[in-house]
């Protein structure tokens, strides 16, 4: 009999929706779903949640989809995603806590430790390239690390009968790369395959928006529908690989979505870098073989890069925002009198502020000067700030909330203060990441 | 014209690298983007909000460029304090570009 599998995306970030993901795993086309909870920002404000509350610091839609996915787990469907994020073991915690209050029993769960590499940086004392700077110069403000790991302890786990794996820093196509493997029986060192499954991973890795969701630009880009997006879905055999969509849903899945999906986050294409592969893609072809069905091939796989990706997390202390409106005629001369305004009475904490940006909805925020357009009806100053101490963040917003006190017809001004964790990348030898695995039956 | 009238495109980030590709609708565009859409030009659109070098790759199975710009996100999503962090509305820029018509 062909092998084949039907493998659906549940998610593409960590406040992504969960009714329509629950719409795809009920619908009875797919026995996988995979779900990416991640990104490079969401990692970061997890590492934050986790430092305020050891219990804290993972997926936090947990117990929302074990309430959606009961019927979906009860009839043998199985999950997997990186809903760890910065703290797996509590991911475990709640997974098997919405399996107890749904009285779902004989449901397999697996957990992928050792994404965690924060002890290597700090004894490798690895290059922050971004930064300018080594992991050790970074004394107490460095925070965490973790390894972009790869599919293996997917396929792993699936082999010991688990229904549901979760780990932390998983990569995104790898959550789809495991079951694929796992499923068609192929080698994780066979690096054409590898590049074959990273391709389908990286098509549905983006939920809603590889479904049409950031494709939409009239007149030139219209779809029928986008207020019901379909999260989108694979079916893979050893002769193809078809994307496709949840039918009577609306967006689309045609050669434009795909394309602009397959070119998304990647850099040379030759050379696309997962945990599981070098991959192939300058070749891809797609081929719209029916109603948002659309058959893709023509990756090529090379061996996994030696080195990992690790995501550190750098404790910047606080980041400060504030906006005020300003409408009519001179708008744009008062807001950047405002502006003007609050600088100078942020002058004597100059050497306190890491970094401050004024800019102007409406005319320069997203290009700069790039795209000059003319005086608007209306702007709105935007006031950015991130600084090491909470008693200077609280100046920035008081100094900048002033503006009510003038120029001339300022308004609806907002202001907020948030922790100023970031991140930014480093390399690691594979050797180095050791990770090991948990099975817990409930 | 406008780029945008025969090509579509969507950016993407990782860390202070932005990516952005451009597709052509119509297969008889693909050589027009190619000659039209060159590292050069697409440094004088972004001008300086990118800092770094720009690099352009090539994907013929699916006649689409995909330019690389580093420094190119003020820092990067986590840090940059600016309005769009991601850098997700460098699509509609780069398509803003003035080309020559097809002929």
């Amino acid at each position: 009999m062909t092998r084949s599998i039907s493998i659906g995306c549940g998610s593409a970030w960590s406040d992504d929706r969960l009714d329509w993901a629950q719409e795809l795993a009920d619908s009875g086309y797919v026995t996988y779903m995979g779900f990416d909870c991640l990104a490079e920002r969401t990692m970061a404000l997890a590492q934050t949640r986790r430092r305020n509350d050891e219990t804290r610091g993972q997926d936090e839609r947990i117990p929302e989809l074990m309430d959606r996915f009961v019927n979906y787990l009860s009839s043998g469907g199985k999950v997997v995603g990186n809903f760890g994020a910065a703290n797996p073991s509590a991911a475990l915690d709640d997974v098997l806590r919405g399996l107890r209050s749904n009285d779902v029993s004989g449901v397999r769960v697996g957990v992928i430790y050792g994404d965690d590499v924060l002890d290597h940086v700090i004894d490798r004392n690895l290059e922050l390239f971004e930064l300018g700077v080594r992991a050790l110069d970074l004394g107490e403000k460095l925070v965490s690390a973790n390894a972009y790991v790869g599919a293996d302890p997917i396929v792993d786990l699936l082999a010991e009968g688990c229904q549901f794996v979760l780990g932390g820093r998983i990569a995104d196509p790898s959550l789809f790369v495991g079951p694929i493997a796992y499923e068609m029986g192929w080698a994780t060192d066979d690096w054409d395959r590898m590049a074959a499954a990273t391709l389908v991973g990286h098509l549905l890795e983006c939920g809603t928006h590889g479904t049409g969701g950031n494709y939409v630009d009239p007149p030139y880009r219209a779809l029928d529908d986008i207020v019901h997006l379909g999260f989108p879905m694979a079916h893979v055999n050893d002769h193809e690989s078809v994307i496709t969509k949840l039918p009577g849903t609306g967006g689309a899945v045609n050669s434009g979505v795909v394309k602009t999906q397959l070119a998304y986050e990647i850099h040379d294409p030759a050379a696309y870098l997962t945990p599981d592969s070098t991959a192939d893609f300058s070749n891809v072809w797609v081929d719209e073989v029916g109603p948002d069905r659309v058959r893709v091939g023509g990756a090529t796989g090379q061996p996994r890069p030696e080195e990992l990706k690790v995501l550190v997390g750098v404790d910047e202390g606080w980041k400060v925002l504030t906006e005020i409106s300003y409408g009519g005629s001179g708008c744009v001369d008062r807001a950047q009198l405002g502006a003007e305004v609050v600088a100078r009475r942020l002058g004597p904490y100059e050497s306190a502020i890491s970094e401050v940006r004024y800019d102007l909805h409406g005319v320069s925020a997203l290009f700069g000067d790039q795209l000059p357009r003319g005086e608007p009806a209306e702007v709105r100053l935007r006031i950015a700030a991130r600084c090491q101490d909470r008693e200077i963040a609280d100046i920035v917003s008081f100094e900048s909330q002033y503006l009510w006190m003038g120029p001339a017809g300022g308004g609806g001004i907002a202001t907020q203060i948030t922790p100023a964790i970031s991140v930014t990348p480093a390399f690691l030898p594979r050797d180095d990441v050791k990770l090991w695995t948990e099975v817990i039956e409930k | 014209m406008k780029l945008r009238e025969i090509a579509y495109s969507r950016s993407g980030d990782k860390g202070d690298v932005s990516n952005i590709c451009v597709f052509a609708y119509e297969e008889a565009h693909w050589e027009t983007i190619r000659r039209e859409v060159t590292v050069e030009r697409v440094r004088e659109v972004f001008g300086e909000l990118v800092k770094g070098e720009i690099v352009r790759y090539e994907l013929p199975g699916t006649s689409g460029l995909n330019f690389v710009m580093m420094q190119a996100l003020a820092g990067g999503v986590s840090r940059s304090l600016r309005t769009d962090p991601h850098g997700k509305s460098y699509q509609s820029l780069i398509l803003d570009m003035d080309i020559a018509s097809p002929t």
